[in-house]
């Protein structure tokens, strides 16, 4: 989270949703009573097309919902979840907020860091896992908790912590 | 003496430190304080901008709510007390000056915005004079010095992140461009993936920034700001008449800035008419020329005038005026046209015209919405109103141009009238006047072809009034003189005018006015006072500082 | 105490409306929408004394009231707030994975209360099976006539709109929250205008959270008089969910009645068992991570209510209990603290922006046994300086807590770690 969110990458090509995509994004236009409303929903629409969102997925969404693509940036680099670089298929989200800090998440950050060779925000070469420390998400009782792509594993520890990587390693 | 009525109350009854004040109703309490000679420091507040309360600088007591708030979010009502003064107020300015500057660079000294920048003057008038901040000030690589348009130059190190330029082009230019990327203390101004900030205003973006975030290309390192000096004007290019001021040192025009006039510009400028400015120093016609039988002389003014008059004279002993044409035109002041079309009267000639070339569609924000221009010059309206249009009887350009006329001797008052000027096909046609006399600050196939040239003045080295595409006549003043020999159009005029019978050599544009005010139904409600148009402004500021 | 709003947890297929209705859910929706007013349900949650569960602890009721008689023309809309963000808060998350279906119909007897026809549930955009659950049960929902055009054969229209954020901690807050929802950053608005008379779409707007929403299904059901009988004295009413984290024997969410003793939740049996290890406590943050720490002294007497909790100079906030024992290392703590809200922070407000991560980069330091003595009294300063009307929200408000309180009542850490000048052996923040 060291990151700047100040620059969107470009995927060398022009952004053109699925049809499956773009129905998804009328069913969401009809909603809300305004076009901006589906702002978001309509990036995690890109999100789930292409896995992150280029520049040029920002600018279609502008196309889409007739918003300057300016504000889509300032959108999208206000919230943390769109990714703006191509991710890894395993998203690693570690917490590191206070319940989890205290609960040792430190030692699963150093210990993917060490394991996988790779900082924050970065992505494994082989573009199996990124990792993300991310704040708080609600698993302070299950301590420290963490999200692989949409799906909790918590409470995690270095030993649980290596069996999700190897299970992970192995899926194609 | 009976009193009035009392008039149906449209202001409130303001308390600022105890003292009431009647303030109309509508304004923003900043603007209230302002009224009441009250200076409230502020950064994010704008009076034409959505109001965003984010800067907190404006923070003010207001009496019955225990939090301090911020002055420009403060809903105006009667009875309101407001406290300006108090520690609480002077600890809360001073803690946001603080925070302001931990990361601001110290680079005043190079930085363009130095003089104007309400980062000084609030650090100045509102600061503490140490800081504890020891840590690393944040820096934006890839992010500074920048040119992020054609015009502006934007370096987010020095930016405070009032989201003034982004709200302008938002909110006045409606092209968004800007916008906030990221969050926190990493918050950045910036465009999308470095696009340009291109609208057709987009100085003005600079010009509302507060502080050295955001500068104008074209003026930057130019000139130190408190060494210029500020002279109310209109801008020459085009119908919709913005009030501006010119900004000039030692007979030279650094910049336009524009002068609040809700009615046409409101605190805005384009970028077109924005940078005509350097244009009004060039002189291409610096002496007096005249031509006789083949041999070019340059004759002082005088005398160069006394030789058109002397061929006016000899063409109405023999043609009669009629052989005359006087071509007034759209660059010139109402009170140059004015003389002009007088003159002509004076000698019995009906043969008067006036042309404009047409420009793609200008568009101004005012407070009540867009203004439309389509001239490429700024008096068409004004120079038609003071009859410069062919008499009864009479002709015009086109006649002149389609042959139909065949004039002796044409005047044509500027040069500069038209791109029929430099169009050497129709030239050639004027051309065959006997005399062919213009008066032109810059050179073109007209200015070559004439008999009889006379170098004129700069809007910037003369006084006059435009009237715009509203019908508004406003007024400019003369910035400093031009350098002799040359003259403003109205004293070259004068000086003809004179020598063939009409007017005092001691006329200024006022008395003509004057003249214009008898005659011209239009000016019926002109008076020296409506004429003077908005208050001049500060770069970044909106205060009605009047000079 | 019977659970309320945790009574279906754990059970087999909660998540269903067929087990849901077999526990007798919908129950207050039909009882609302076929036998009461809007305006009696209204009456039914103020005379409830039902306080807001986000954190502001603001009467539900009266926040109800504000709506204006005469909107001319404009929909009303309610906002479910379920962007539980709060760091050491999992209780919402807890209602809508494991009962979705009673935070569907909190949401559909508060609509049907302020008159809206579009309630919209914002939820964080982390909880994906959140959103999941909830989006399936709506459609079933709908699918008994339950929600639609046609709520229950009563003529009134509600429909229920899942909307994800997307990872910001500020959408939390009321004004973020709408800005967010209308596709812009979640920077909170100037107050006033308050939501109620010009929110989201430019509308009046009621924004609730998750567990409040919940609760107005019982008072609904039972009634306001059984509601307020619930709790430690009328101001403080109700069953309460607590999320218990931390250095216990057992974290989790307890549901107890609003006041539950702190020390209760901590070591009773019902509850947190006492501290993993035997260990003695530290410190113990009660409401989010914007709340004030209370030291091992405080918790002996500290009912967990809005009144209790502020009497001990912090606040429920999102009843939050973070437990920290004797090992835990304060400084650490703080500064990971300070990390949350410097990387949070919307940005807009000049202290704030400015602030919150000068608060962080001095601890950092600090942290690292890289600080001077002179600096615990400028986190101090600069803390002082940002609270209290110097921003549009409470942001910076809350971020200032965690400083003021840890120095407040550990400062002899600070001095320490400065003195020694090196950094502890498990700290464990990064930069």
């Amino acid at each position: 989270m060291s990151h700047l969110r100040y620059s969107l990458t470009s995927a060398g090509e022009p952004a053109v949703f699925p049809p499956d995509a773009l129905k998804k994004i009328d069913a969401i236009l009809a909603l809300y009573p305004t076009k901006q409303a589906a702002l978001l929903p309509v990036l995690w629409v890109a999100q789930e097309t292409w896995g992150w969102i280029s520049r040029e997925a920002a600018e279609e969404v502008a196309r889409i919902l007739e918003l300057s693509p300016a504000h889509v940036d300032g959108v999208l680099t206000f919230y943390t979840m769109y990714h703006l670089r191509p991710v890894g298929r395993h998203v690693l989200q570690i917490c590191t907020s206070i319940s989890c800090h205290i609960g040792g998440a430190g030692k699963l950050l150093d210990h993917c860091r060490k394991r996988l060779g790779i900082g924050l925000e970065e992505t494994t070469p082989d573009g199996k896992f990124t990792l993300l420390e991310v704040e708080c998400i609600a698993g302070c009782d299950r301590a420290p908790s963490m999200q692989v792509n949409d799906a909790y594993h918590e409470p995690m520890d270095v030993a649980k912590l290596d069996a999700l990587l190897d299970r992970l390693s192995r899926e194609a | 003496m009976s009193s009035a009525p009392p008039p149906p109350k449209d202001t409130f009854t303001v308390l600022f430190d105890g003292r009431p004040i009647e303030v109309p109703k509508g304004l923003n309490l900043i603007q209230a304080a302002e009224r009441a000679g009250i200076e409230i420091p502020h950064f994010c507040y704008h009076p034409s901008l959505s109001v965003v309360g984010q800067c907190r600088m404006c923070l003010v007591e207001i009496e019955g709510i225990p939090k301090i708030q911020a002055a420009c979010t403060v809903p105006l009502k009667d009875g309101l007390a407001v406290k300006t003064t108090t520690e609480k107020v002077r600890q809360s300015r001073a803690a946001t000056m603080e925070f302001l500057l931990i990361n601001h660079p110290l680079d005043c000294p190079i930085c363009d915005q130095a003089g104007e920048c309400k980062l000084q003057d609030n650090s100045f008038g509102y600061g503490d004079q140490h800081s504890e901040y020891d840590e690393r000030k944040r820096q934006y690589p890839g992010f500074d010095r920048t040119e992020i348009g054609p015009h502006v130059i934007a370096d987010m190190t020095r930016c405070i992140q009032c989201t003034r330029c982004i709200r302008f082009c938002e909110e006045i230019a409606e092209t968004g461009e800007l916008t906030f990327l990221d969050r926190s203390g990493r918050t950045l101004v910036w465009t999308h993936d470095g696009k340009p900030l291109a609208n057709d205003w987009s100085a003005c973006a600079a010009d509302v920034c507060p502080v050295g975030a955001l500068t104008v290309k074209e003026f930057r390192f130019r000139k130190r700001v408190w060494y210029l000096d500020k002279t109310r004007s209109v801008c020459p290019g085009c119908n919709i008449g913005c009030n501006i001021s010119i900004e000039s040192k030692d007979f030279t025009v650094y910049r336009f800035l524009p002068r609040l006039n809700p009615d046409i510009n409101d605190y805005w400028l384009c970028d077109y008419g924005r940078f005509l400015s350097e244009g009004l120093n060039l002189h291409e016609v610096e002496k007096a020329a005249t031509k006789e039988d083949g041999k070019v002389a340059s004759p002082i003014v005088p005398l160069a005038i006394q030789r058109l008059a002397a061929e006016i004279k000899k063409t109405i002993a023999g043609v009669g005026p009629k052989g005359l044409f006087f071509l007034g035109s759209a660059t010139l002041t109402n009170e140059e046209n004015f003389l002009l079309r007088k003159l002509a009267d004076h000698l019995g000639c009906p043969n008067r015209d006036v042309v404009v070339d047409k420009s793609r569609v200008r568009r101004m924000k005012s407070k009540k919405g867009w203004v439309e221009g389509d001239h490429a010059a700024a008096n068409y309206r004004g120079a038609r109103d003071m009859g410069l249009s062919p008499g009864a009887g009479g002709f015009g350009l086109s006649d002149v141009l389609s042959g139909a006329a065949k004039p002796e001797v044409i005047v044509v008052a500027d040069g500069a009238f038209s791109a029929a000027a430099d169009d050497a096909e129709k030239v050639a046609i004027l051309r065959r006047a006997r005399v062919l006399a213009v008066a032109s600050r810059t050179a073109n196939a007209l200015t070559r072809a004439a008999d009889v040239l006379l170098p004129a003045a700069s809007l910037a080295e003369k006084d006059g009034t435009f009237t715009n595409v509203q019908g508004r006549v406003q007024a400019f003043w003369r910035a400093f003189l031009p350098r002799p020999p040359i003259r403003p159009h109205f004293e070259l005029l004068l000086l003809l005018a004179c020598e063939l019978g009409l007017g005092e050599r001691v006329w200024t544009p006022e008395d003509v006015r004057g003249l214009i005010r008898a005659e011209v139904p239009s000016w019926a409600s002109v008076t020296e006072e409506s004429l003077r148009g908005g208050p001049l402004l500060k770069k970044g500021d909106f205060l009605l500082r009047d000079a | 105490m019977e659970p309320v709003l945790t009574a279906r947890v754990g059970k087999r297929d909660s998540r269903s409306i067929e087990t849901y209705l077999a526990d007798g859910g919908y129950a207050a929706l039909r009882k609302a929408v076929t036998t009461m007013t809007p305006e009696q349900v209204t009456e039914e949650v103020k005379k409830s004394g039902l306080r807001g569960r986000g954190g502001a602890g603001f009467p539900c009721g009266m926040k109800w009231g504000y709506i204006p008689k005469d909107t001319g023309g404009k929909p009303i809309y309610l906002l479910c707030n379920a962007d539980e963000s709060e760091p050491g808060t999992f209780k919402d998350r807890l209602l809508m994975e494991e009962d979705p279906h009673q935070v569907i119909e909190g949401v559909a007897v508060s609509a049907y209360a302020i008159k809206c026809q579009l309630a919209y549930i914002y939820i964080r955009g982390e909880f994906w099976d959140g959103a999941r659950i909830l989006d399936a049960a709506i459609a079933e929902a709908k699918a008994k006539g339950f929600l639609g055009k046609n709520v229950m054969g009563s003529g009134r229209e509600i429909e229920i709109v899942v909307h994800r954020g997307a990872g910001a901690y500020i959408c939390g807050e009321e004004t973020g929250l709408i800005e967010s929802l209308e596709g812009k950053r979640g920077q909170p608005r100037i107050k006033p205008p308050f939501p109620a008379v010009y929110g989201v779409f430019g509308c009046p707007t009621i924004v609730n959270n998750v567990e409040t929403l919940a609760c107005v299904v019982h008072i609904v059901n039972r009634g306001a008089e059984w509601f307020s009988k619930i709790g430690r004295n009328e101001k403080n009413t109700g069953p309460k969910l607590y999320c218990l984290s931390g250095h216990v024997n057992r974290p989790g969410v307890y549901e107890a009645p609003m006041g539950l003793p702190l020390k209760e939740l901590i070591f009773g049996d019902a509850y947190g068992q006492g501290m993993k290890g035997g260990k003695k406590v530290k410190a113990v943050i009660p409401g989010g991570a914007s709340a004030a720490m209370l030291t091992a002294a405080d918790i002996e007497d500290c009912p967990l209510d809005f009144d209790g909790v502020a009497a001990k100079g912090s606040m429920l906030g999102s009843a939050a209990i973070v437990v920290m024992n004797e090992d835990t290392d304060i400084v650490d703590a703080a500064t990971n603290l300070a990390k949350f809200f410097a990387h949070e922070s919307c940005g807009q407000c000049t202290p704030c922006r400015e602030g919150v991560p000068w608060l962080y980069k001095v601890l950092l330091r600090i942290n690292a046994g890289e600080g001077r003595e002179e600096d615990i009294d400028l986190l101090l300063r600069i803390s002082n300086q940002m609270a209290n009307g110097m921003t549009i929200c409470v942001f910076a408000d809350a971020a200032i807590a965690p400083v003021l309180s840890s120095i407040g009542k550990f400062r002899d850490e600070f001095v320490a770690r400065v003195r020694a000048g090196r950094a502890p052996a498990a700290a464990g923040v990064s930069a």
